[in-house]
C-alpha cells in the first residue's frame, strides 16, 4: 500500500537509524491461538449441543463424530497457525517508517511512515501482564481505505514499546528540526529547540477525570450489556429446553406439572440473574480504574483490572463532544460522554470518554479538555408549530401494530393499547427535550431519541448541513435540521426535527461563509 | 421570509434519461407480470392474479415513466457559490445541502452509457464524511463545474 518513498535528504540526516528486525513475544502464538479459539467456541457449542446429545445412533463413529472430528483439526490447524503467526512476524524502524512483514506464502509488507501514525493503544491482557508485555494498535490518520491502516503488535515487552513511541518521537522532531540543520547557523536551531524542551518539562499527566467506586458499580448495574447478554441466554435456554423431558413429564407426572413449571420459572429467573451479575461483573472489570489524562495534545484514556487498555486520542482529532443521558440514568442524574474521533476505524471512532458520571460533574472536565468549546446548555427551545409532528406519526404507526396484534391475538393482544398513552408521552418528551443554541464559531443541539443528547459541535468541524421537509412539513412550515460530522470513516449525524423552518434556514445562514464572521 | 432556492436547474434532457430509466425499470416489471400471467394461464390459477399483476404494470409505468421524473427534475436545483456548494433535491422529502468549499475533498464525474449517449454525466461532491451527487448535468457544465470547486476547494487541515 505504502511506497516506499526514498528521500535522500532524510537519508542523509540520519544514518544512525537501526535496522535490526524484531520478533514479537512467544506468547503471542497462546494469544493468537486462544482468541482463534474464542471466535469459535460459539458455534462449537451449538454444534455439541445438536449432535452429541442426540439418544440414536447409527453408521460408521467417522459419521457418528464428524462434528468433533472437524473441530479437532480445526483446532490444530489454529495452533499451527498461531505459532506461524508468531515465527513469521517482524518488524523494525527504516527510514522514518515502522515496517511489518507478516504471514507464511503470502508475505505481507506494511510500511507505515512515522508522520502518519497518530497514535499507539495499548492493550495488557491477562497472559501480557506476568511478562510484563503488551500488545500495540498503531493508529494511523484515518484514511478511507480503513482497516488497511492500521497495524497490531500482539505482544512486545514494554521497553520495545517504549522504544516504538522514541523512534516515533525522534522522527516527528527530525522531521521539524532535520532539515534546517542544512539551512540555518546552529545558533537559529537552537533557538528553534528552545521551546521544544520548555514544552517536555511543562507536559503535565495529572488524571483529569476517574471514575468513583460508586459510578462505576452504577455504570455496570445500568449497562446496556444486560439486553444482549440476555438475549443470548433466551437463546441457549430455549435450547436447554429441548433436553428437558417435558413429555415424560407432563404425561407421567400430572401432579407435579405445577410444581415443574415453577420450578423451571424460578430456574429461568435465577439463570437471568446470573445473566445479569456476569454482566456486571464483566462490565466492573472492563472499566475498573478508569482515567483520562490530558497530556500535551493527547487524551489518553486507560481502564480494565484483568485486561488493562490504554488509548490515546489526539485533541485536534476529537470532532464533537456529545453528553449522552439514558432515561433510567437521567434519573439518577448520571450521565455518559461520547466523543467522535476523525481517526480510528470503526468502533474506534466513537470513544466513551467517560462511561458514566454525575451530569453536574462532567462539565469541569471537559471545559479544561476543550477550553474552545462553550459547554452551557443550549437555551432556544422548539414553538408550537412543530409539536404535533413528534407524536402523530409515531400514533399512527402504533395504532397499525395494535391493531394486528389484536386480531391475532385476540384478547390478550388489547393489552398493546397501553402502548398508545406511553408513545404520546415519549413524542411530548422528544418535543419538550428538544433545543438548540447557535453560538459565532459553535452549535449546540439537544434532542431525545430515548436518551437525551446535546451534542456539541464546532462549526468547523460540520462537514455538510442538512434541512429536510417532507410534505406535511411543508405545508406547517416545520423542518428537520441534520449535522454532518466526520467519525472514523463515516459520518456521525445528529438532527433536531420538527423546528420552524426559518430558524432551519438560519442554520443554514449561520454555516454560510460571511466574510467579517469566518476565519 | 423563506430562503431563496439554489439558481440552477439540472439539464431538461435529464428529465429524458429518468424517463429512459423508468422505461427500462417498467420493461422489466412487465417481463416478471408475463412470467406471473403464464405460471397463472399454466396451473390454471385464479385469473384475479394476473389482474393485480396488470395493474402493478400499468401503475408503475404511470409513476416511474411519468410522474416521479417529473417532480424529481422539478424540484433537483443546485448553486456552485464562492464559498459554498447548495443542493436541493428529493421526492417525497425536499433535501438542502450545504457544503462549504473548504470540507470540499474532492470531486469525481461519473458517465454510464445512457448518460453518454445524451451527452451527460454525473458529478459526485465528496467531503471527509459524506458524499453528494448532481445526477445529470450537460458534460461540458459537469466539467467545468468540477473544475471549479476543485480550484476554490481547501480543505483545512487540521479539521479533520
Amino acid at each position: 500500500m505504502n511506497c516506499v518513498t526514498e528521500s535522500p535528504r532524510l537519508q542523509g540526516w540520519r544514518k544512525t537509524m537501526s535496522e535490526q528486525r524484531y520478533k514479537l513475544h512467544w506468547i503471542t502464538a497462546v494469544v493468537e491461538t486462544v482468541k482463534a479459539l474464542k471466535d469459535m467456541i460459539g458455534p462449537f457449542i451449538i454444534l455439541v449441543v445438536v449432535n452429541g446429545f442426540k439418544g440414536e445412533r447409527s453408521g460408521p463413529w467417522f459419521i457418528q463424530y464428524w462434528s468433533l472430528i472437524f473441530f479437532g483439526i480445526l483446532i490444530v490447524f489454529i495452533l499451527v497457525s498461531g505459532i506461524v503467526k508468531w515465527r513469521r512476524f517482524d518488524y523494525w524502524f527504516e527510514d522514518q517508517e515502522l515496517r511489518i512483514v507478516s504471514g507464511l506464502f503470502v508475505r505481507k509488507k506494511r510500511y507505515i511512515p512515522f508522520d502518519r501514525i497518530q497514535s499507539l493503544d495499548y492493550t495488557e491482557g491477562i497472559f501480557h501482564r506476568p511478562f510484563q508485555l503488551v500488545k500495540v494498535k498503531v493508529e494511523t490518520a484515518g484514511s478511507s481505505s480503513g482497516k488497511d491502516s492500521e497495524a497490531e503488535l500482539t505482544a512486545i515487552t514494554k521497553e520495545a514499546a517504549r522504544q516504538i513511541e522514541q523512534e516515533i518521537q525522534r522522527a516527528k522532531k527530525d522531521q521539524i528540526i532535520g532539515p534546517l540543520l542544512h539551512r540555518y547557523d546552529n545558533d537559529e536551531l537552537l533557538l528553534y529547540r528552545e521551546p521544544e524542551v520548555a514544552q517536555e518539562t511543562a507536559r503535565s499527566a495529572s488524571a483529569i477525570f476517574s471514575m468513583t467506586t460508586g459510578d462505576l458499580l452504577m455504570l455496570a448495574t445500568t449497562s446496556g450489556g444486560i439486553g444482549v447478554i440476555l438475549s443470548g441466554a433466551i437463546v441457549f435456554l430455549s435450547q436447554i429446553e429441548e433436553l428437558i423431558p417435558f413429555d415424560w413429564l407432563f404425561g407421567e407426572l400430572e401432579s407435579f406439572v405445577r410444581f415443574g413449571v415453577f420450578v423451571i420459572t424460578i430456574m429461568i429467573l435465577l439463570g437471568f440473574l446470573f445473566v445479569w451479575l456476569l454482566s456486571v461483573a464483566m462490565t466492573f472489570l472492563a472499566n475498573y480504574d478508569f482515567k483520562v489524562v490530558l497530556e500535551k495534545d493527547d487524551l489518553i484514556i486507560t481502564r480494565g483490572l484483568l485486561e488493562k487498555k490504554r488509548v490515546t486520542i489526539p485533541l485536534n482529532r476529537v470532532q464533537n463532544v456529545a453528553i449522552v443521558e439514558n432515561p433510567l440514568r437521567q434519573l439518577f442524574g448520571y450521565a455518559t460522554v461520547v466523543v467522535n474521533s476523525a481517526g480510528g476505524v470503526g468502533e474506534g471512532a466513537q470513544i466513551k470518554l467517560f462511561p458514566l458520571a454525575k451530569r453536574n460533574r462532567v462539565i469541569e472536565p471537559l471545559q479544561e479538555m476543550f477550553p474552545n468549546l462553550d459547554f452551557n446548555e443550549p437555551t432556544e427551545k422548539l414553538n408550537e408549530q412543530g409539536r404535533h409532528f413528534y407524536y402523530r406519526f409515531k400514533l399512527i404507526l402504533t395504532l397499525v401494530v395494535i391493531s394486528a396484534i389484536s386480531y391475532f391475538l385476540f384478547p390478550y393482544g388489547l393489552l398493546t393499547l397501553l402502548l398508545l398513552p406511553l408513545m404520546w408521552a415519549l413524542g411530548q418528551w422528544q418535543y419538550r427535550t428538544a433545543a438548540y443554541s447557535i453560538l459565532s464559531k459553535q452549535l449546540t443541539i439537544r434532542f431525545r431519541t430515548i436518551s437525551r443528547h446535546t451534542v456539541f459541535t464546532e462549526k468547523n468541524r460540520i462537514q455538510a448541513m442538512e434541512m429536510n421537509q417532507n410534505y406535511f412539513q411543508r405545508r406547517k412550515q416545520v423542518a428537520t435540521l441534520t449535522v454532518n460530522v466526520k467519525s472514523g470513516v463515516t459520518v456521525d449525524a445528529s438532527s433536531i426535527r420538527h423546528m420552524a423552518q426559518d430558524r432551519a434556514e438560519n442554520f443554514l445562514k449561520w454555516y454560510e461563509y460571511s466574510p467579517e464572521g469566518n476565519d | 421570509m423563506l430562503r431563496q432556492q439554489p439558481a440552477n436547474q439540472i439539464s431538461k434532457k435529464g428529465l429524458t434519461v429518468w424517463r429512459l430509466y423508468g422505461i427500462i425499470q417498467t420493461l422489466i416489471t412487465l417481463a416478471v407480470a408475463i412470467g406471473v400471467g403464464f405460471l397463472v394461464y399454466y396451473f390454471e390459477g385464479p385469473i384475479w392474479i394476473g389482474i393485480v399483476a396488470a395493474v402493478i404494470v400499468v401503475l408503475y409505468a404511470f409513476f416511474s415513466i411519468y410522474l416521479f421524473p417529473k417532480i424529481r427534475w422539478e424540484r433537483w436545483r443546485y448553486e456552485v457559490r464562492e464559498a459554498e456548494i447548495e443542493l436541493q433535491h428529493g421526492l417525497f422529502i425536499v433535501n438542502r445541502t450545504l457544503i462549504p468549499m473548504v470540507r470540499v475533498q474532492h470531486v469525481d464525474t461519473a458517465e454510464g452509457p445512457i448518460l453518454r449517449k445524451y451527452g451527460l454525466a454525473s458529478i459526485t461532491i465528496s467531503t471527509a464524511a459524506t458524499n453528494h451527487s448532481i445526477p445529470a448535468l450537460v458534460t461540458e457544465e459537469a466539467d467545468e463545474l468540477r473544475n471549479r470547486i476543485s480550484t476554490f476547494a481547501r480543505v483545512a487541515k487540521d479539521d479533520v
